[in-house]
């Protein structure tokens, strides 16, 4: 009877002790997804990636850090002034730990849509020279990303988003580039709806295809 | 179960919580400093935190850095960040006050450090600091789809349009070595007869990039006095794909099928000159026009995690009839037949292992049968060469690795004058042992320094060929690298199967490189010497109008090339526009083949230029291209004046349109034209064998085939993705 008692009271201490650890990681996911709702600056939101790569380091099961690390140093890269040698560096740290999310969670479309939106960021670096190379690699990650799962909002804006540079360079017409648009606003809509206090799931883009829907789309 | 259990089972719980909840209540600790590099400048936005924990910060702007920390006792404070290597110090929490200075070091980053840039010209769409990037070979206009041809508009090169070849600072064309995917290439350029000039026998669309060098380069190469060219096949095409080609000389149809793991690409080409020479007035003379076809097959499989394996195959056939004018003969002239047969495979494999340790190699087959018809006499030369590499590369730290590899090769030459019955041959073994190491001092300097050991079975020697370089890197991101070596290489078959016991020709090198690449400019200036050793002599009964019946043959040659080339490229200054400027100096000078002194070689001329201008217009859904290349004409001899190569030819030029255009996605329209001008080019003049009655030997100028090539393209792309073309492929 003693020996139940203790092994109880162990397993007891054992779930709350998890629980407790989930609950630490829950905490610290939510405060730095606070952080980069109000981080602009690509110092700040390089702050931001310190976090996630923090709580990366104590989760190591979880894809979500490294995802959101990489997805505050893709946005660092985006947001900075300068050459190639500020933003290269930022976003070969952001591959690294997007490659270290994919790891974890393979076959994810959220992680390979992410994978995507830095190659367009490292083509938007030297679109001269990159061009040619990166545009259909990217075209080829954002359509892999929309095969695994359609109704990733995010992966089919971004989609978009190549099909509209693409229309606008070969002097064809929008509609396919806005079908696509359209059809990520209401996956957006769809999301807000669903989405429950306390999410962690990537929920950001819809301010980009909005923009696009205001200036291309009419 | 009694009162007394529980309340020590309480007791041992109450215990255990106070130990979990004691650090909390005992006292905060207040971790503060500042994080500084090593050369004391303060780097913002380092994430500092205690390892193990939630708990951590940034540094700011100014390198500061505070935190404080509710845990208590031994733990490690972690200092990390991009361009550093982590800094782990052990501190002890109790509250208080703890101050730190940290100086974190740089680590060696594969995309900024400096790389060594001597006599290298990279393209590549993986690594930055490259020349050119592939897509850039395939538009160049006066290269007509050939890489070599691009090549040609690039520092150290000579173009020698009646050849076609790859000529390097005063080397002949036999000097460059070419490699595909790391295994040598035999008889890579297409078979022609004399003056007419040649193509690589390969596709630009199988390479994603390429790695050519005027000299100094890697232990890994060698069998090469003047260059190497390293091409590297796309490891994993995209998508599934069809592309069909149909061009004013003939048409082809590459498939592409993907999978998970791996690929299959397999096409079939043919060309026939005919059409085009009927409508397009020739200044040769053709029985029956080039004509051709080859096909080829690439597999490629990913196996474990870290492993691929690649396999390919290309077959040809071709064939040509041309009546050589006889100079001082008003007649038709010799009637010349070439027919040629080739295979090239292969297989290569990479695989990352375990430790730092990574490994490939890979076998290689080439095997080239040539016949020559001309007049009555029949000739059938073959030449086979095995080439098999096994390497391997420990990384001891991000700063120190070793490349060590063991090659072999196997020759096997055979000619036969098959209307005289007569037959001769030469096999060879070549066992070579290379290492190769690299040593990163920090991001700016980098040391390497090699050596190649090599045994030859025929010509019973051995030989060792040191090679070291360095680099170093400015802070305005330009850099110097300095390269020196020796390098070693056989004489040509057609002399070896002569005199067998010919011994390796030597050529010593010494770079000096400046190559700077920002905001989509590229600056590279290079200064070379090499001295040449042990060339290859000999007398000929005769001279004109072809050198013939080769006799005392010997290695008394020597020469030199010195020089200095120049190279600009602006991708930046005008909008939708790229152009890049070349200028190579070379003044070398020989004692080779039938000369008894040091001459000017033909196919080294001093004065070399090229631009090349791209420009894209979006309305046109087009991209034009220039391409102007120039020399200041090519050494020759004439029998008619004193002296050993005593003459020149006037200057060399060239002006080359094209035009791209892209109406959809997947459909490519290219149109080129070269020396639209229309210039008389004189490479040289081929002489009568005796003189004339007026005691003068007569001579013909040796000119391109026609004034004016001109190529049209058109290539379709077929798949699922409506955006894909062939360029997508490079």
């Amino acid at each position: 009877m003693k020996k139940y008692s203790l092994a109880i009271i162990v397993m007891m201490l054992i779930s709350l002790m998890t629980y407790a650890s989930n609950e630490a990681y829950e905490k610290a996911m939510l405060k730095e997804l606070q952080n980069m709702k109000t981080a602009t600056s690509p110092e700040d939101l390089k702050k931001v990636a310190n976090g996630f790569a923090r709580i990366a380091q104590m989760a190591e099961e979880e894809w979500l850090p490294d995802y959101y690390a990489a997805l505050a140093l893709a946005n660092a890269g985006f947001r900075s002034e300068g050459g190639a040698n500020v933003k290269d560096p930022l976003f070969d740290q952001a591959k690294k730990h997007a490659e270290k999310a994919a790891k974890i969670s393979p076959n994810n479309s959220e992680v390979v849509a992410l994978q995507g939106f830095i190659t367009m960021g490292e083509l938007a670096v030297d679109p001269a020279s990159r061009g040619q190379h990166l545009s259909s690699l990217a075209m080829q990650t954002f359509g892999k990303a929309v095969e695994l799962n359609r109704q990733n909002p995010r992966a089919v804006m971004m989609l978009g988003q190549m099909e509209m540079g693409m229309a606008q360079f070969f002097g064809q017409g929008p509609e396919k580039a806005c079908g696509l648009v359209d059809a990520s606003l209401a996956l957006f809509a769809k999301e807000a709806a669903e989405a429950k206090e306390g999410n962690l799931n990537p929920t950001w883009g819809k301010a980009m295809a909005e923009e696009m829907k205001k200036n291309t789309c009419k | 179960m009694t009162f007394g259990h529980i309340s020590e089972s309480m007791k041992a719980i109450f215990y255990f919580f106070l130990l979990l909840i004691s650090p909390m209540i005992w006292a905060q600790t207040l971790l503060t400093g500042e994080v500084r590099d090593q050369k004391s400048e303060t780097i913002p936005g380092v994430n500092v935190y205690l390892k193990g924990t939630y708990t951590g910060t940034s540094s700011e702007i100014d390198g500061s850095f505070k935190l404080e920390v509710e845990e208590s006792g031994l733990h490690i404070l972690v200092f990390q960040s991009m361009g550093f290597r982590a800094l782990e110090i052990e501190v002890n929490l109790q509250g208080g006050k703890l101050e730190f200075f940290p100086i974190l070091k740089e680590s060696i980053n594969e995309m900024t450090a400096v790389t060594i840039s001597a006599g290298a010209m990279e393209a590549s769409d993986e690594k930055r600091a490259v020349v050119l990037r592939p897509v850039d070979i395939v538009t160049v206009p006066s290269a007509m789809g050939d890489i070599i041809g691009a090549f040609q508009t690039l520092p150290g090169t000579a173009n020698v349009g009646n050849d076609g070849r790859l000529f390097v600072r005063g080397g002949d064309a036999t000097e460059t070595a070419i490699f595909i995917d790391g295994l040598k290439v035999g008889n890579a350029f297409g078979t022609t007869a004399s003056n007419v000039p040649t193509r690589t026998r390969f596709n630009p669309n199988l390479f994603k990039g390429s790695f050519f060098s005027t000299g100094g380069y890697s232990a890994e190469y060698g069998q090469a006095l003047s260059s190497a060219l390293a091409l590297n096949t796309v490891d994993f095409p995209v998508r599934n794909q069809g592309d069909i080609s149909f061009m004013s000389v003939g048409g082809g149809y590459t498939q592409t099928l993907t999978g998970e793991k791996n690929s299959l690409t397999a096409s079939a080409n043919y060309f026939d000159l005919s059409p085009y020479q009927a409508m397009i007035k020739q200044n040769f003379d053709w029985e029956r026009a080039p004509f051709g076809w080859d096909a080829e097959v690439s597999g490629r499989q990913k196996w474990g995690k870290n492993g691929v394996i690649k396999a390919y195959a290309h077959t040809e056939a071709s064939g040509m009839k041309i009546w050589q004018p006889i100079p001082g003969s008003d007649e038709r002239g010799q009637l010349v037949g070439v027919q040629n047969q080739y295979t090239f495979a292969q297989t290569s494999f990479r695989q990352l292992g375990e430790n730092d340790w990574s490994y490939y190699g890979g076998i290689s087959y080439s095997n080239n049968v040539d016949k020559f018809d001309i007049g009555r006499m029949e000739m059938r030369n073959q030449n086979q060469l095995v080439h098999s590499k096994l390497a391997a590369i420990k990384g001891f730290s991000e700063k120190f690795s070793v490349k060590t590899g063991f090659e072999s090769y196997l020759f096997n030459y055979e000619e036969a004058l098959i209307s005289e019955d007569l037959k001769r041959d030469f096999r060879d073994h070549h066992s070579i042992l290379f290492s190769e190491a690299d040593y990163y001092v920090n991001n700016r300097l980098v040391f390497r320094g090699g050596i190649r050991a090599g045994h030859s079975s025929l010509a019973g020697q051995s030989w060792l060929d040191p090679r070291i370089s360095l680099a170093y890197k400015f802070d305005h991101d330009g850099q110097l690298s300095l390269a020196a070596g020796q390098f070693s290489q056989m004489p040509v078959e057609q002399l070896r199967v002569l005199e067998q016991s010919t011994q390796n020709t030597r050529a010593d090198h010494l770079i000096l490189n400046y190559f700077l690449v920002k905001n989509g400019r590229t600056v590279r200036a290079e200064a070379f010497y090499k001295d040449y050793k042990n060339l290859i002599t000999y007398e000929v009964a005769q001279l004109f109008p072809m050198p013939l019946g080769f006799d005392n043959i010997q290695q008394n040659g020597e020469g030199y090339a010195r020089g200095v080339d120049i190279f600009y490229r602006d991708q930046k200054s005008f909008k939708n526009t790229d152009f890049w400027v070349t200028y190579s100096f070379v003044d070398s000078r020989r004692k080779f083949a039938h000369f008894t002194e040091m001459v000017q070689p033909g196919f080294a001329p001093r004065h070399n230029g090229s631009i090349v201008v791209k420009h894209f217009i979006s309305s046109l859904k087009s991209q034009l291209g220039v391409s102007l290349s120039a020399n200041d004409g090519y050494t020759y001899e004439n029998p008619n004046l004193p002296g050993q190569m005593n003459a020149k030819t006037k200057s060399f030029q060239d002006l080359s349109l094209g035009w791209s255009y892209l109406p959809k996605p997947n459909l490519i329209i290219h149109l080129a034209c070269s020396n639209v001008l229309g210039r008389d080019n004189i490479f040289g003049y081929q002489y009568a064998n005796e003189p004339n009655e007026n005691g003068l030997y007569e001579g013909n100028p040796i000119r391109l085939q026609a004034p004016r090539f001109l190529f049209l393209g058109i290539f379709l792309t077929l798949s699922k993705d409506k955006t894909a073309n062939n360029l997508n492929n490079l």
